[in-house]
């Protein structure tokens, strides 16, 4: 009996009880990264950063390092970073911009299209027996660009990424994470990485709608310095949590179905935050408050046909590993964060920031000083998460102690208790649902017969 | 002129603030910066061709937020900090330039910086620094630190000071 042959018995996300034994078990693991990671969509960029062609960055898909380029008929290609004739790593850098890339090796040389160029001393050594068309960079099967989101997966047979997404995970994506409507995101160039203990799902699960850990312990010390130094009229960048009971706060919940669920947590209902943000533009001056008021007035034409009118959200995560911050305000960049599995015992955090195209710089400069203030490797609220993962890793690694399930048990039964004119589901916040809502998916994906996702 | 006199007097400036980081006296510390002082640890990355710089760093902050650092471990509730963490600032390969301003000097300077967390969590911080040291008075303040991690992925996240 492994923990693999129990998933069925032991991931019972119906009642909220989940074994921790599916973060520690090597087999597990070693069974996500085909199952999960090889048949999933997986975010590896955006088109704004890859904006000219030969422009590339590089990325991983599960453990795979590639490289996310645009090549000279700007076309968006991601090759897997590893030589063809000897698996070699063949780019060494975090982004930039060329031509081709040069294996180190043997000196094997690759294009923008994956193609090989050249070999070294290739007539008098290979004598032209070398069919260098069969040779080039392998080429990840299925990409795909949803409004600017860069999605890639391994499976050939892949459904369209709409059908992945699906049709409510798809509004909420288009409409408040990728702001289409209010002119679309552009992109900071730079990774900012970091080292984080414990196995991907451990953050992910964090992402899509644990919202409980951030007044209730966790992230309590960042909420008590933003009240005292506000107390004292000292305004911080970092000041944009809702906190009070008074304000409408939903949990938001979609998709699931053909392909991964997305959550998001904090969705605020009412227009405080819009009136917040209006209050903060004020001092930034006129051009500021005419951005806020007409980004609001695009909004509300999305939702003309709705009952409730949500403004923004504050976190979120689309399966497996592609975690969103929005932090309810105009006046706070997005940050996307990519948990990149690394074993049962650690995992690493890959994110990026974005602000909206069509701001004034005033509203972006403080958009992006908020990012990496809060939700960040050295912001005041990333680094108790970290610490969080640390302390679960060393009391719950021991296979002695993995009989008693984690509790997923929050507004179990009461998940649909909210307004129900959005896609996907409106639910009571804070809750664990969407937690719930992973790991069904999750099994799912781990039970699946070994027949690639999108075939019958 | 950088006389041996002013080097000495700079190096036992930076050994003195290195020894208050590890006291865990943070406020202290936090008095050797003007009140006008930046403190900026950029992004390092590897970077290939004709590519932008980073879009933002690590951290850019000035004295309120280096002071809203110290009041989040002093909460109390700061479980990054709880329990502190030990750390023991090494500074080395001390650099000391004049500057246009007669009142400043431009010190670099090395580090090794190992943290200890609970039983066995540890990491190690390396990287080199610029300063901006202004005479006030009697003695040295910070007005600028520039702090170059040499790492590009971050071992954990940050909530100590180099």
């Amino acid at each position: 009996m492994t923990v693999l042959s129990e998933l069925g018995t032991i991931v019972d996300w119906e009642k909220g009880l989940v074994s921790p034994a599916i973060h520690f078990d090597d087999e597990v693991y070693r069974e996500e990264q085909k199952l999960v990671f090889g048949r999933s969509w997986l975010v590896v960029g955006h088109e704004d950063m890859i904006r000219k062609p030969g422009d590339y960055v590089s990325n991983y898909m599960g453990e795979v390092p590639v490289v996310v380029l645009r090549d000279n008929k700007n076309q968006i290609r991601v090759l897997i970073n590893k030589c063809s004739h000897r698996g070699n790593q063949v780019c060494l850098f975090d982004r930039g911009n060329t031509q081709s890339f040069t294996c180190s090796y043997h000196g094997w040389t690759f294009g923008l299209e994956g193609e090989l160029l050249g070999v070294p001393m290739e007539q008098p050594f290979y004598r032209g027996e070398l069919n260098k068309e069969n040779w080039g960079l392998a080429e990840l099967p299925s990409v795909a660009n949803f409004n600017g989101l860069i999605f890639a997966s391994f499976d050939p047979d892949a459904p369209a990424i709409e059908k992945w997404l699906g049709e409510d995970v798809s509004w909420w994506l288009e409409n408040f994470v990728l702001a289409s409507p209010t002119g679309g995101l552009e992109a900071l160039p730079g990774w900012h990485r970091y080292r984080s203990p414990g196995n991907w799902k451990l953050v992910s699960e964090n992402f899509i709608g644990d919202d409980y850990h951030v007044f209730a312990a966790t992230h309590v010390s960042w909420l008590h310095v933003i009240r005292e130094f506000l107390d004292q009229g000292i305004l911080i960048p970092i000041v944009t949590y809702p906190g009070s009971p008074t304000r409408q706060v939903f949990e938001g919940s979609a998709g699931g179905g053909e392909g991964g669920p997305l959550g998001l947590g904090m969705i605020v209902l009412d227009d405080s935050i819009y009136q917040r943000d209006l209050e903060e533009a004020e001092q930034l001056g006129p051009e500021s408050v005419e951005w806020i008021k007409e980004r609001h007035d695009r909004l509300q034409k999305v939702l003309t046909e709705r009952d409730s009118k949500p403004y923004s959200f504050m976190n979120g995560l689309l399966f497996p590993n592609f975690g969103l911050m929005g932090f309810f305000s105009a006046m706070l960049g997005r940050h996307f964060l990519q948990f990149h599995p690394r074993g049962t015992m650690e995992h690493e955090v890959w994110q990026w920031t974005m602000v909206e195209r069509e701001a004034p710089q005033a509203i972006k400069e403080l958009a992006v000083q908020r990012v990496y203030q809060g939700q960040h490797m050295a912001g005041l609220i990333a680094p108790d998460d970290v610490e969080n993962f640390e302390r679960m890793v060393e009391s719950t690694r021991s296979s002695q102690v993995w009989d008693r399930p984690f509790h997923y048990g929050l507004q179990l039964g009461h998940e649909h208790e909210g307004p129900n004119s959005l896609p996907g589901n409106i639910g009571p916040n804070p809750s664990e649902f969407n937690q719930r809502q992973f790991y069904k998916f999750w099994l799912k994906q781990m039970q699946a017969s070994r027949t690639p996702a999108g075939k019958e | 002129m950088v006389t041996f006199e002013l080097r000495a007097d700079v190096e036992d400036f930076l050994n003195r603030e290195a020894r208050l980081l590890d006291e865990h006296r943070f406020e202290d510390w936090l008095n050797l910066f003007t009140d006008d002082a930046e403190y900026i640890v950029p992004l390092r990355e590897h970077v290939q061709g004709d590519v932008g710089p980073a879009g933002h760093p690590i951290i850019r902050d000035n004295k309120m937020m280096l002071l809203a650092r110290i009041k989040k471990d002093q909460t109390g509730l700061s479980h990054v900090e709880i329990p502190s963490s030990m750390t023991c600032h090494l500074i080395s390969n001390v650099i000391v330039d004049e500057t246009q301003s007669s009142n400043e000097v431009q010190v670099s300077s090395s580090f090794i910086v190992r943290q200890a967390r609970k039983l066995r969590d540890e990491a190690w911080w390396v990287g080199r620094r610029q300063d901006i040291l202004r005479r006030v008075g009697d003695s040295w303040m910070i007005s600028r630190r520039e702090v170059n991690l040499d790492m590009t992925v971050l071992p954990r996240g940050i909530s100590i000071f180099f």
